[in-house]
C-alpha cells in the first residue's frame, strides 16, 4: 500500500505497548448500532438493528446485511462506509478463489483473507484502520460457522457472539439462552429477543434485519414480513 | 496507558480521536453549513424535485455562472451543497464515471449505482491521510427503470441513502423537521405538488419569499426521464402557484 507521501504508518505503539488507533477504532465499533450472530445445530443467524437518521429516509434503500457468496453472509457493527469497502475486497476474493480453484471459497479461507485486510491497514503507511467489526456467517462442508473479525484483523470463531452499542447486556442475554443443540428457528427467536432487550422505541419488521443460512447452504436476508410473522411468534 | 488526542494528529487528518470519531470528516460537514447555502429535495410519485439558493455575493457577477445544479448525464442530475470547488471535482469525476459505465456495458448508469460510486470514493478519503474528505453534500436524483423516481444524497462520511425527502446546508435541521411533517403519511405527490413542496419548504425554512432568480430547481420527471434545470418562467409559474394557495 503505501500512500504518496505517507510513507509511514500511522498506527504506531504507544510507551505501554498499545496500539491506541486500533483502540479508537474498536470505541468506534462501540458506538455503532447493535449487531448479533448465533450459530444454530443445522445453520446461523445473524440479525442487526437498523435504525435509520429520519423517517424520510427511504428504508428499502439500505440494506446492512450483505451476501459475500451464496453461502456466506455478513453483517457489521459500526461506520457503514467502511464496511462497503470490506465487503467489496471480500467478494472479490471470493471470486479470485474460484477461478483458480473451481470451488466456492471455504468459509475459514474468506475471513481470514478479509480479516488480513484489516490487520494491512493497521500497519501500512496513510491509512487508519477500519471502523467497523464484522460477523460472518457461512455453510461450508465444515458445516454451520460464525466468526467475528475485529479492526486489528483479529477473528475467532464464535457460538454466539454480539457487537455494538448493546454488546454486553446482549451477551449476557446469549450466554443464558443458549445451547448447543438450538434449531435454527429457535436461533432466529434467540436473536430477536436479545435484539429487543436493548432496543430503544418500537420493534418491527422494518427497523431490523435478520439472514440466515440453513442446511441448504444458501444465504439469505429475511423480508420485513417475515420478520414480522417471527416478531408475532415471540410475543 | 493511552495516549491522549493521538499526539494531536487526530484533528489534522483522518486517524481516530479517543471516543472512536472522525474530527476531519466532522469539520467536513462544518464546511458545508458553512457555504450558508440551503438545498432541499423531495421525491413524488413520479417525478423528483432539488431546490437551492442562488446567492449571487456581487452584481458585477455574471449571474448565468453560478449554479450548484450539474447534469451529469441526460438523465441524472447532482445538486452540490458545500464547497463549490470540490463539487466541480466531484460532479467531473461523476461524469466521467457515468459516461464509462454506460460504455462499458452498455446501459445508462442507474441512480443507487452513481450515488454508491460517490460514497465509495468519499470513504476512502476518509481513510486515507494524503486526501481530505470533500466539503459536499450531493444529491443525486433520476428515474430507475425498475424502482421509479430516486433520489439518493451522499455526504463526506461515505454514507449514502436513498430519501423520500431530504435537505443540506445550513438550514438542514429545520428543512428536515418540516418535510418530515409533509411526508408523514407516505403522500404521492404530483409533479406539481412535489416541485411546490420543495420550493415552499425552502421558503418557509428561510423565513422569505423568492423571486424567481433567487433560487435554482432542477426536475426528473417519469414522462420525460431527463434532468431539467427549470428556466426562470418556469419558476416564476410555480411561485404564482404557491402564493395563490395560500
Amino acid at each position: 500500500m503505501g500512500d504518496s507521501q505517507y510513507s509511514f504508518s500511522l498506527t504506531t505503539f504507544s510507551p505501554s505497548g498499545k496500539l491506541v488507533q486500533i483502540e479508537h477504532a474498536l470505541t468506534a465499533v462501540g458506538s455503532g448500532q447493535t449487531s448479533l450472530g448465533i450459530k444454530a445445530a443445522n445453520g446461523v443467524v445473524i440479525a442487526t438493528e437498523k435504525k435509520l437518521p429520519s423517517i424520510l429516509v427511504d428504508e428499502t434503500s439500505v440494506q446492512k446485511i450483505q451476501i459475500l457468496t451464496p453461502n456466506i453472509g455478513v453483517v457489521y457493527s459500526g461506520m457503514g462506509p467502511d464496511s462497503r469497502v470490506l465487503v467489496r475486497k471480500s467478494r472479490k476474493q471470493a471470486e479470485q478463489y474460484y477461478r483458480l480453484y473451481k470451488e466456492p471459497i471455504p468459509v475459514t479461507q474468506l475471513v481470514r483473507e478479509t480479516a488480513t485486510v484489516m490487520q494491512e491497514f493497521t500497519q501500512s503507511g496513510g491509512v487508519r484502520p477500519f471502523g467497523v467489526s464484522l460477523l460472518v456467517a457461512g455453510y461450508d462442508d465444515k458445516g454451520p460457522q460464525l466468526y467475528q473479525v475485529d479492526p486489528s484483523g483479529s477473528y475467532f470463531s464464535w457460538k454466539a457472539s454480539a457487537m455494538g452499542k448493546n454488546v454486553s447486556n446482549a451477551k449476557t442475554f446469549l450466554e443464558k439462552r443458549y445451547t448447543e443443540d438450538m434449531e435454527l428457528d429457535d436461533a432466529v427467536h434467540t436473536a430477536i429477543l436479545t435484539l429487543k432487550e436493548g432496543f430503544e422505541g418500537q420493534i418491527s419488521g422494518k427497523n431490523i434485519e435478520i439472514g440466515v443460512i440453513g442446511n441448504d447452504k444458501i444465504f439469505r436476508v429475511l423480508t420485513s414480513s417475515e420478520i414480522e410473522d417471527y416478531l408475532q411468534e415471540v410475543e | 496507558m493511552s495516549r491522549g488526542s493521538g499526539g494531536g494528529y487526530d484533528r489534522h487528518i483522518t486517524i481516530f480521536s479517543p471516543e472512536g470519531r472522525l474530527y476531519q470528516v466532522e469539520y467536513a460537514f462544518k464546511a458545508v453549513k458553512a457555504a450558508g447555502i440551503t438545498s432541499i429535495g423531495v421525491r413524488g410519485a413520479d417525478s423528483v424535485c432539488v431546490v437551492t439558493q442562488k446567492k449571487v455575493p456581487d452584481k458585477l457577477l455574471d449571474q448565468t455562472s453560478i449554479t450548484h445544479l450539474f447534469p451529469i448525464t441526460k438523465y441524472l442530475g447532482l445538486l452540490a451543497t458545500g464547497m463549490t470547488a470540490d463539487a466541480r471535482t466531484l460532479v467531473q469525476q461523476a461524469r466521467n464515471e457515468a459516461a464509462e459505465f454506460r460504455f462499458r456495458y452498455g446501459y445508462e448508469m442507474p441512480v443507487d449505482a452513481l450515488a454508491r460510486w460517490i460514497a465509495d470514493k468519499s470513504q476512502v478519503y476518509t481513510q486515507h491521510a494524503y486526501m481530505r474528505p470533500l466539503g459536499v453534500v450531493a444529491m443525486i436524483l433520476g428515474i430507475d427503470e425498475e424502482k421509479g423516481p430516486q433520489l439518493f444524497k451522499c455526504d463526506p462520511a461515505g454514507h449514502f441513502f436513498g430519501h423520500k425527502a431530504t435537505s443540506a446546508g445550513g438550514k438542514e435541521q429545520e428543512a428536515i423537521n418540516f418535510l418530515e411533517k409533509k411526508m408523514k403519511n407516505d403522500p404521492a405527490f404530483s409533479y406539481e405538488e412535489t416541485v411546490q413542496t420543495a420550493i415552499s419548504a425552502l421558503q418557509s425554512v428561510l423565513q422569505e419569499d423568492f423571486k424567481a432568480s433567487e433560487i435554482e430547481v432542477g426536475v426528473v420527471r417519469k414522462d420525460d426521464p431527463v434532468f431539467k434545470v427549470l428556466s426562470t418562467e418556469e419558476i416564476d409559474e410555480h411561485l404564482t402557484a404557491i402564493s395563490e394557495r395560500d
